[in-house]
């Protein structure tokens, strides 16, 4: 069934890079669009009817299913950002084929991420899926991605474990991280570092649950003691009732799972009533991140947190990237644009690879392939293709810098290897 | 034990007292214009935003805790004079309608402008650490709130149960016609009741701003627990709203103490226990205001 592609549909923008330098970009895109949305439509249809394979002339086309309204607006327009500009730096071209680029608003919802994965794949014959932010709908367009067997999917935030556990799919490659990778390595570093006994503080959702269970069981395997776990529900107003059984469970540390609004109000709130200086705070690097600090000041000096990307990382390749991105976006480059940049590393190197834009080929040539990140290089794991990459603790200092404080990395953990959850497509 | 004990009450007062600000204004809109405001939570929201812009911009967090609510007050008055008041006398669906469009309408500004991220409103430094109350260490800007947050709803009891102009208010509640005839511009006063209430809106959201998060989903968060107080306190009526914001802030914070996950069961299971014994709320229908 090929449906008519929303002409002029708010969350729909087409993007030919080609076409970038061009002053009346919207008119030229909109008429470009009417004509290759015709095209390929029929093309579709036809290819429908035949039950023929889905290449689409010699263009390159990349999906994205991101959310870029409601809470994650700002994680998904980063990606976005991250992978254009990539693209740019390669002329909107890779393997000398020109890459078009369409957008779809995945909302951040299980269905509406099924929706339009489905439209990317079928409509647009996209060749590369890159996406989602919300592990949920990670989970939800599993099916569609194995079913279609039509493109690439670069998980270019999503770290939920289960896609690796229960999906494992052959076109699944993870630019970004797993839960995993956030919190369990963690565990060792502040057993020999911080105290040898933590309290667990989570946001009381899959991810939170995840993060602070991998935690946990890593720590007491490096000989600590949890003794006692505090779950909060996903937007907590007010923190001061959990903190109240933070410092009542007498532990020297805590190990925590908070993103977003929460981690802002749950870290203030940690100050607020002076627990920095009865325990050490820790936890997963989105507790801490790029997109929470500058609402977070002063509060979270002496914080510390695990996470694969910062952007004050001192290497010749992450400063380069962070300036090219200042002077294209006007803004500090975070994790999620690092993650974006990677995906489009990753299609094109897999591209040039293979010479081929079909799945399966370019499934083979990105396992195991090299990828030369901001992050520091990191690799797709032959079984699971989860990345192998550095991990790191970030202490939270004073800056002289627009922000008051900022991340800096007090200790590297090269090429951590993760569990493969009995997933093996080598 | 009587640490986390004596923490959550004083946790449950204060944020109870705070709630009371936004269901006050809630309930005396409701009172007196017959309006049911689903934009209220969005005012809040606004507040919390124009007070961190303003600490940003000036450094300060008292002409924060000054402006702001004032900035709201005139985004109040603009959608009273403009939208609210040709409705006024209609279904109330209308008012839902439009004041919950506003809601949206707001929410995709604030969107808009200052993106999904959370904000925060940076105090004074004579208002942070914390001061030791005994048998718990509680934090100096907490009870800062919880001063003047008391010192405000009595302000507004005394204002509506004592003073001329609360008289006229309760009485063009009661019956608007005969106001307008003893020569009194009902209108104006409507419009009064309507910024009041959008200005300790935005009081408190300068205030929770600045010990929570200032984020998008902040107003819509709220609106639900302040409609619960409302119609737990009497659709209408001051006194039960702000006994009924102190009963759920108690509620919530000895919830999050007990059952975390089941907070928001409790609050809705007090509404139905409190409607079944009560279907008019713990004040409503026997008094005006």
């Amino acid at each position: 069934m090929v449906r008519k592609p929303t002409k002029g549909s708010s969350n729909y923008e087409r993007n030919s890079h080609r076409d970038r330098s061009n002053s009346d970009q919207s008119t030229i895109s909109r008429r470009r669009y009417l004509r290759t949305g015709a095209a390929v439509g029929t093309a579709a249809a036809i290819g429908g009817c035949l039950g023929g394979s889905g290449e689409s002339g010699d263009e390159l086309t990349v999906g994205y299913a991101l959310p870029f309204t409601g809470t994650y607006a700002m994680l998904g327009e980063s990606i976005v950002n991250g992978f254009e500009m990539y693209l740019e730096q390669q002329g909107g071209e890779i393997d000398g084929r020109e890459v078009e680029t369409v957008r779809r608003d995945t909302e951040a919802d299980t269905n509406r991420g099924v929706d339009v994965t489905r439209e990317l794949l079928i409509e647009e014959q996209a060749d590369a899926i890159v996406g989602p932010v919300s592990s949920a709908v990670a989970i939800a367009i599993m099916d569609t991605i194995e079913s279609e067997a039509s493109a690439i999917w670069l998980n270019a935030n999503a770290g939920d474990y289960r896609i690796t556990q229960d999906g494992c799919l052959d076109y699944h490659f993870r630019t970004s991280f797993n839960d995993w990778q956030t919190s369990a390595p963690l565990a060792e570093w502040v057993y020999e570092n911080i105290a040898d006994n933590v309290c667990l503080a989570y946001a009381d959702y899959a991810f939170g649950q995840n993060s602070k269970n991998f935690f946990g069981e890593a720590f007491e395997e490096a000989g600590g003691e949890i003794v006692s776990e505090v779950g909060a529900p996903l937007g907590t107003d007010d923190y001061s009732t959990y903190l109240g059984q933070i410092e009542s469970s007498g532990a020297d540390a805590v190990f925590s799972f908070f993103a977003g609004s929460d981690a802002v109000g749950y870290v203030s709130a940690f100050a607020d009533y002076g627990l920095n200086e009865e325990m050490t705070q820790t936890g997963s690097g989105f507790l801490l991140s790029e997109d929470t600090l500058p609402a977070q000041g002063e509060a979270a000096l002496g914080m510390y947190s695990l996470l694969h990307y910062t952007p004050a990382q001192e290497s010749e390749r992450n400063q380069t990237f962070v300036e090219n991105y200042r002077s294209a976006y006007d803004s500090t480059a975070n994790v999620y644009a690092c993650q974006g940049y990677d995906s489009a590393q990753a299609f094109a190197t897999g591209i040039e690879e293979s010479g081929s834009a079909d799945p399966d080929e370019l499934s083979s040539a990105l396992s195991g392939m090299e990828i030369d990140s901001p992050r520091g290089s990191f690799r797709f794991n032959e079984q699971t293709h989860e990345p192998v990459q550095n991990m790191y603790v970030r202490e939270v200092v004073q800056s002289d810098g627009e922000q008051p404080v900022e991340n800096q990395v007090v200790e590297t953990m090269e090429s951590v290897e993760g569990p493969t959850w009995g997933c093996d497509l080598s | 034990m009587i640490e986390s004990i004596v923490r959550a009450t004083l946790l449950g007062v204060q944020s109870g007292m705070t709630l009371a600000l936004i269901a006050a204004g809630l309930t005396l809109i409701f009172g007196m214009l017959d309006v049911i405001n689903f934009a209220h939570g969005a005012l809040y929201m606004l507040g919390a935003y124009f007070g961190s812009v303003i600490a940003v911009e000036f450094g300060s967090f008292w002409l924060a805790l000054l402006l702001a609510p004032l900035l709201v007050g005139v985004v109040g008055i603009a959608i009273e004079m403009f939208s609210l008041r040709p409705l006024y006398g209609r279904n109330p669906l209308y008012h839902i309608l439009l004041t919950f469009g506003f809601a949206i309408m707001i929410q995709g500004a604030v969107v808009q402008i200052w993106g999904g991220q959370a904000r925060q409103i940076a105090r004074p430094t004579m208002l942070t650490g914390t001061l030791s109350l005994g048998v718990v260490n509680y934090p100096v800007y907490r009870l800062f709130v919880l001063m003047i947050s008391t010192a405000l709803i009595g302000g507004v009891w005394l204002a509506i149960d004592r003073s001329d102009l609360g008289i006229i208010m309760r009485a063009s509640a009661h019956d608007t016609e005969m106001v307008d005839a003893l020569g009194i511009d009902v209108s104006k006063v409507f419009t009064g009741v309507f910024v009041l209430g959008a200005i300790l809106a935005g009081l408190a959201g300068v205030l929770l701003g600045a010990s929570r998060s200032v984020n998008p989903g902040m107003g819509m968060g709220i609106i639900i627990e302040a409609f619960v107080i409302v119609v737990i306190g009497g659709l209408g009526s001051f006194r039960g709203a702000v006994l009924a914001a102190l009963l759920i802030g108690l509620v919530t914070s000895y919830g999050a103490l007990i059952a975390p996950t089941l907070t928001d069961l409790l609050l809705f299971g007090l509404m139905a226990v409190v409607l079944m014994v009560k279907p008019n709320g713990l004040f409503g229908a026997t008094e005006a205001a």
